[in-house]
């Protein structure tokens, strides 16, 4: 509940104020005061409400001692409980969190500090960077959107399709960390999928004649259906295929095809939708082996259209070689190797391809270029055995 | 807000034929105007050949020179115009808007006193 009503008050403050390091210093105080507060005398009946008087209360007293703001007092004065109560406000905020003018890293921060209401630390400890060299990079942001003259607004219709494509970036790339973290001890991160599904929500929500956000939204949605089915008892990772389908959560997964529906009907596919469309198809699947693989491979070469990337290449000769066997795939991974040579997965989809061609010795090295390429545990894990096991999952 | 546009020669000015250049102004030319009118422009400057450029280079009370630009060849600038807009997505407009085949344009904000 804090991370909502905080985003909510953070984006309001920053509206009114032009200064991103007061409102949330403000809204942290509101914070500290509530939690120091509500268990001796109980959650009042409006907590948001609360919370904005309070920081409201701080911003005030800190505005008369500081005299830059004091055209700012009468704006802060009119605030009431309903103020930041429209979703434009968070949208404003992340918008201007993924300026293009503000560097990609920054942009992330940026919005996991002032919108998802993440501490310095956490966002620190969630992309392994130290926690000063995090707080320069959140400070220069901050500086230059004051010093720059970076708005404070929403995108016109006209700009929205462009200006959206680094927030989405920004949200999916929280989720991948959450799903597959590159760094750190945890190989998952439950709480940074359940942010960026947040945050996609609430841009699905503000922007419903947006069909992308919707999609990444979806998409979000569908992995998380099948979250308590990735990790076997014993904390090891459970692949795609040989995962409980039937513990999958079938609700999500309605909701999110719902969503898919959506946006389709707005006529405008991109690259998330595709790419929720690739993941609806893999939950609605029976098994395995009777997706509809046919489909499958139609919805990349779509995918492929969208967004031509190497990556996207490399999941499309997967199924390939559902359809017309190892041998055609590999051709096609192979050809990957330049743009792909660093990428764990390249290697570990070239060695699956390669147990299927009776290559044991190729595919135990492909495999072991993939361990040395990959920091997150669980993959490594099951990269290790199938490096130490020959023959392993073929 | 006050923003300065520094304008850097593209390959079109370093290396372009003399009716490719003269092209190119014809685009350019009415470019400025437009903006000059309508008071986007307050003032902008096309600066000479890099070639003829000194740099002085100040010490503590002693000063040098230099016969270059401060940049080198490559990002040479080639003017600057001081433009009032309102936010930084009004300058970055104005700067996208820029009809040159190539080259960069630095959108800085200037610090009002």
């Amino acid at each position: 509940m804090f991370r909502e009503e905080a985003g909510r008050l953070t984006a309001t403050l920053v509206r009114l104020l032009g200064d991103f390091d007061l409102a949330e210093e403000m809204v942290s105080e509101a914070v500290v005061e509530a939690l120091r507060r509500w268990p001796e005398r109980g959650v009042p009946d409006r907590p948001g409400a609360w919370l904005l008087t309070t920081a409201r209360h701080k911003a005030l007293d800190r505005i008369r001692r500081d005299g830059r703001y004091r055209h700012k007092v009468e704006q802060v004065a009119a605030l009431t409980g309903t103020a930041g109560r429209q979703p434009d406000d968070r949208l404003r905020l992340i918008f201007t969190c993924c300026h293009p003018a503000l560097d990609p890293d920054a942009q992330v921060a940026l919005t996991l500090r002032a919108v998802v209401g993440l501490t310095t630390a956490e966002i620190a400890r969630a992309f392994m960077v130290s926690e000063p060299a995090l707080a320069r990079r959140l400070g220069r942001a901050k500086h230059k959107i004051v010093a720059a003259g970076i708005p404070y607004r929403t995108p016109e219709p006209e700009e929205m399709a462009e200006r959206l494509q680094p927030v989405l970036r920004v949200v999916y790339l929280v989720f991948n960390e959450g799903f597959f973290t590159t760094t750190g001890p945890a190989g998952t991160r439950r709480d940074l999928v359940d942010d960026a599904e947040w945050l996609a929500a609430l841009l699905a929500g503000s922007l419903p004649d947006q069909p992308e956000p919707l999609g990444l939204l979806a998409l979000i949605r569908l992995h998380r259906a099948r979250w308590d089915t990735r990790l076997d008892g014993q904390g090891r990772l459970v692949l795609l295929a040989d995962q409980d389908r039937a513990r999958w959560d079938r609700g999500r997964i309605a909701s999110a095809v719902g969503l898919i529906e959506r946006a389709a009907a707005l006529g405008r596919p991109g690259p998330y939708q595709v790419e929720a469309a690739i993941t609806a198809l893999h939950c609605e699947a029976p098994s395995w082996d009777a997706t509809d693989w046919p489909q499958m491979l139609g919805l990349y070469d779509l995918l492929a259209a969208v967004d031509p990337s190497p990556v996207v290449r490399l999941n499309r000769a997967v199924v390939l070689s559902r359809l017309e066997g190892p041998a055609a795939a590999l051709a096609e991974v192979d050809a990957l190797a330049g743009p792909l040579g660093r990428y764990h997965l390249f290697h570990s989809t070239r060695a699956e391809l390669l147990r299927g061609l009776g290559r044991a010795d190729d595919a135990r090295r492909a495999d072991q270029q993939a361990l040395a390429l990959t920091a997150n545990p669980l993959e490594r894990q099951l990269l290790a055995d199938r490096v130490t096991v020959p023959g392993a999952g073929s | 807000m006050k923003y300065v546009l520094l304008l850097t020669r593209g390959a079109w000015q370093e290396n372009g034929s003399d009716r490719e250049r003269a092209e190119v102004f014809d685009q350019i030319g009415p470019w400025f105007a437009k903006y000059r009118a309508d008071g986007t422009i307050v003032e902008a400057e096309q600066l000479g050949e890099p070639g003829t450029a000194t740099t002085v280079v100040l010490d503590r009370g002693g000063s040098t020179l230099i016969d270059r630009p401060l940049l080198e060849a490559k990002e040479a600038i080639g003017g600057y115009a001081v433009v009032e807009v309102p936010d930084l997505d009004a300058a970055l407009a104005l700067a996208r808007s820029f009809p040159v085949p190539d080259g960069k344009v630095e959108v800085r904000p200037a610090v009002e006193h």
